[in-house]
């Protein structure tokens, strides 16, 4: 838990962070264009490692630096640069197939985050200060964006780009309410990342050369 | 015993790389066949030690092995060590009517080796976190057995698999996360002692009345999701039976009967961190309506099936809602019932798919209808299936028809005659379902009409080697004798896991 009395400048910063970075997932929910997604998610990789760097100087904390190196590193660097590579070697141009439409998918954007933020205002409004109420129904609203966006996107790659923008919103909540969080578990967490980012990236591989396609939408011979 | 820890966890390692290294197909098999043995040995020796000690305790509480962790060690040991028996035929087969490439070969052995590891590792670790990591490692680890040979349909599978069980384990972990959570923020509010700054099971389940009651109720949920997803609760099976079916048929046992299980554990884990906190009912009523509402699927599943491999996909997950149920009726009977029913479906299940993976090689195809006659065809594998089928659907004496009474029991015993009656019902559904098709796969046809395969080729009359029955016939014999007495270390030895859970 971050100390109860914050420098301003500690507040104002996390106010903006968080808020860019909720704006980011919007930018998401927004495009139809694969490589918009993968840039929107680097910068908001990026926006949280700035924000992991602040509480780790303010908290004077080694594990934090160590934490958000990792991250600029794994999230915000090895991650795009894999996705883009992909894009490259296959050549995608093509855009995502959306089941929900673009306004609708921004207005169930906004409905999940005003969710987060009840959600997370009636657990723990209680004992912590209203700053870290509003980064943490923000980091609570990446995880459900992130669900939406799996949900919603008929194409692999974004269905893994779901699966980050909820690493990430995991990332943003633990960072933000329990930053003495054991190092251990956010090092293997950010291995964990790598693994499955990988794994999925030749699954789909895999998929593209059998079906000829990054499309999910015709998976569905598996029923019943 | 840190020299027997750390053998028992680089034999699958070390085999694994072996196979993929040296290229030699015999090489690879007997290779895993021998590490599959020795974690076999080392998990019996674990049972035997643990008869008279409380844990072993590794790397300043790390590594934590008590009777728990041990029970689910030996669990996977038993379906590693059949499935690497079981692979020697089934690749030879998978080789010649599938064309299996040699690559694909390798890989396979590599991976499987890979996938027991991360399943032996999940319930030595005493860290929660760590532990949902290395769940998410078997899903990565076995994903790509799914799709040992790669068909359109199994991609399916795997995409599906890994995109689910992912999201889940994300669920979890933020659950994780909210129970860390729970012992910081009750520090602020009673002094500075009660700060419970840890994520191991044995310092949370020591101090769990201190933990904050309503971000542990929310956590237990999210759990019971997230871990739920990997154990095949409904509704968040939907993976299970596809990749079950899928996958290569010792593969589908390795996830069915023991990577469900290792699932359980971590459940159980925080079940028992939440009922101390909260009192053991409210855990114990989420498990009770999850468990009731997975029978329910399982069976609707079972039903509706058309294909050998998706039955048993279905089987499982009924399984493990009566599993589930017995942890949550709780008290003596239901707990030990539910920990009884993890070893026979362990033993059960084995039996079942090793045989589809047989039918499938005979028949060429895996639907129910058009697999008939197979007692006339290959009289050793039928008579197997038959009575496999028959323990896992509970006739007695079987391991499970034991597991099952005792749930019954302790649902008779709580006097909830509504639990009693809807899983009798259930039950004795699953019963008929599941007879009913193997009966038409097995007998289905006269004597003398002859028998064509998928392709309309005539089957001749031709068992399967010693190495492909043996693997069905061992647990078969075993679950027969578990079903007619218990060994008293063996009784011994799951009251104390009883005592570890609801304590």
């Amino acid at each position: 838990m971050l100390g109860l009395v914050l420098p301003v400048y500690l507040n104002v910063a996390i106010d903006l962070l968080t808020a860019f970075i909720l704006l980011l997932s919007f930018v998401m929910l927004s495009s139809k264009w694969i490589s918009f997604y993968i840039h929107a998610y680097g910068i908001q990789s990026f926006l949280i490692f700035i924000l992991t760097l602040i509480l780790g100087i303010e908290t004077h904390s080694v594990d934090l630096y160590l934490v958000a190196l990792l991250t600029l590193i794994v999230r915000c660097l090895i991650v795009p640069y894999m996705l883009l590579n992909m894009m490259k070697k296959f050549n995608i141009k093509e855009e995502i197939n959306l089941s929900i439409k673009i306004p609708a998918s921004i207005i169930m954007g906004l409905i999940l985050t005003v969710f987060g933020y009840f959600l997370i205002f009636k657990l723990i409004h209680n004992f912590v200060p209203d700053i870290i109420i509003n980064s943490a129904a923000i980091a609570l609203s990446l995880i459900f964006i992130g669900f939406f966006m799996i949900i919603s996107r008929y194409t692999t790659i974004t269905q893994i780009l779901g699966l980050l923008v909820i690493e990430n919103g995991i990332f943003l909540f633990s960072v933000i309410l329990t930053p003495t969080l054991p190092l251990i578990v956010e090092l293997v967490v950010l291995f964990d990342i790598l693994v499955t980012v990988v794994a999925m990236l030749i699954l789909s591989m895999v998929m593209k050369i059998k079906t000829d396609s990054f499309s999910t939408g015709m998976l569905n011979r598996l029923v019943g | 015993m840190k020299i027997i820890v750390l053998i028992f966890l680089l034999l699958p390692l070390i085999s694994g790389i072996a196979a993929l290294v040296f290229r030699n197909k015999r090489f690879a098999e007997y290779i895993t066949f021998i590490s599959s043995a020795g974690t076999l040995a080392i998990s019996i020796y674990y049972l035997l030690f643990l008869l008279h000690f409380h844990s072993i305790t590794l790397l300043n509480n790390a590594i934590i092995i008590d009777k728990f962790s041990a029970y689910i060690i030996l669990l996977v040991a038993v379906v590693y060590f059949l499935s690497s028996m079981y692979s020697i035929s089934y690749m030879k087969f998978a080789i010649k009517n599938e064309g299996l490439t040699d690559n694909e070969f390798f890989r396979y052995y590599l991976l499987i080796n890979l996938f027991a590891l991360t399943m032996l590792v999940a319930p030595i670790l005493n860290n929660m976190a760590l532990y949902l990591i290395d769940i998410e490692l078997t899903t990565v680890t076995s994903s790509f057995l799914v799709i040992t040979e790669v068909t359109e349909k199994s991609i399916e599978a795997a995409w599906k698999y890994i995109v689910i069980v992912s999201s889940g384990i994300s669920i979890a972990l933020l659950g994780t996360v909210l129970f860390y959570l729970a012992g910081n923020i009750h520090g602020i509010h009673h002094g500075v002692y009660s700060i419970i700054s840890s994520l191991d099971w044995t310092v949370l389940s020591a101090h769990a009345a201190y933990l904050n009651k309503d971000l542990v109720k929310i956590a237990f949920v999210l759990i019971v999701i997230g871990l739920g997803t990997k154990v095949g609760l409904a509704p968040m099976h939907t993976w299970l039976p596809d990749a079950h079916s899928e996958a290569p048929a010792p593969i589908s046992t390795m996830l069915s009967a023991s990577l469900l299980n290792t699932a359980m554990y971590g459940i159980m884990r925080y079940f028992n961190i939440a009922g101390k906190n909260l009192g053991f009912n409210y855990p114990q009523e989420i498990m009770i309506i999850i468990g009731l509402f997975t029978i329910f699927i399982g069976v609707m599943g079972i039903i509706n099936q058309k294909t050998t491999k998706r039955l048993f996909a279905y089987s499982s997950i009924e399984h493990m809602g009566i599993i589930s149920l017995g942890f949550g009726l709780g008290g003596l009977f239901g707990t030990f019932g539910a920990l009884f029913q993890m070893l026979a479906h362990s033993l059960s299940k084995p039996i079942m798919f090793y045989g589809s993976g047989n039918l499938l090689h005979k028949y060429k195809t895996k639907d129910i209808k058009a697999i008939k006659g197979a007692i006339y065809t290959m009289p050793k594998t039928a008579f197997l299936y038959v009575a496999g089928a028959l323990t896992l659907v509970g006739a007695p004496p079987s391991a499970v028809f034991i597991g099952e009474f005792m749930i019954l029991l302790e649902s008779f015993k709580r006097s909830d005659y509504l639990i009693s009656v809807i899983l009798i019902i259930l039950l004795i559904s699953a019963f008929i379902a599941i007879l009913a098709k193997i009966n038409s796969m097995i007998f289905g046809v006269s004597k003398d009409e002859s028998i064509y395969d998928a392709n309309r080729l005539k089957i001749t009359k031709d068992d399967f080697s010693i190495t492909s029955l043996m693997p069905m016939a061992v647990p078969l014999i075993l679950t027969i004798i578990l079903g007619l007495y218990i060994p008293s270390p063996l009784k011994l030895f799951l009251n104390g896991i009883v005592r570890i859970i609801i304590k």
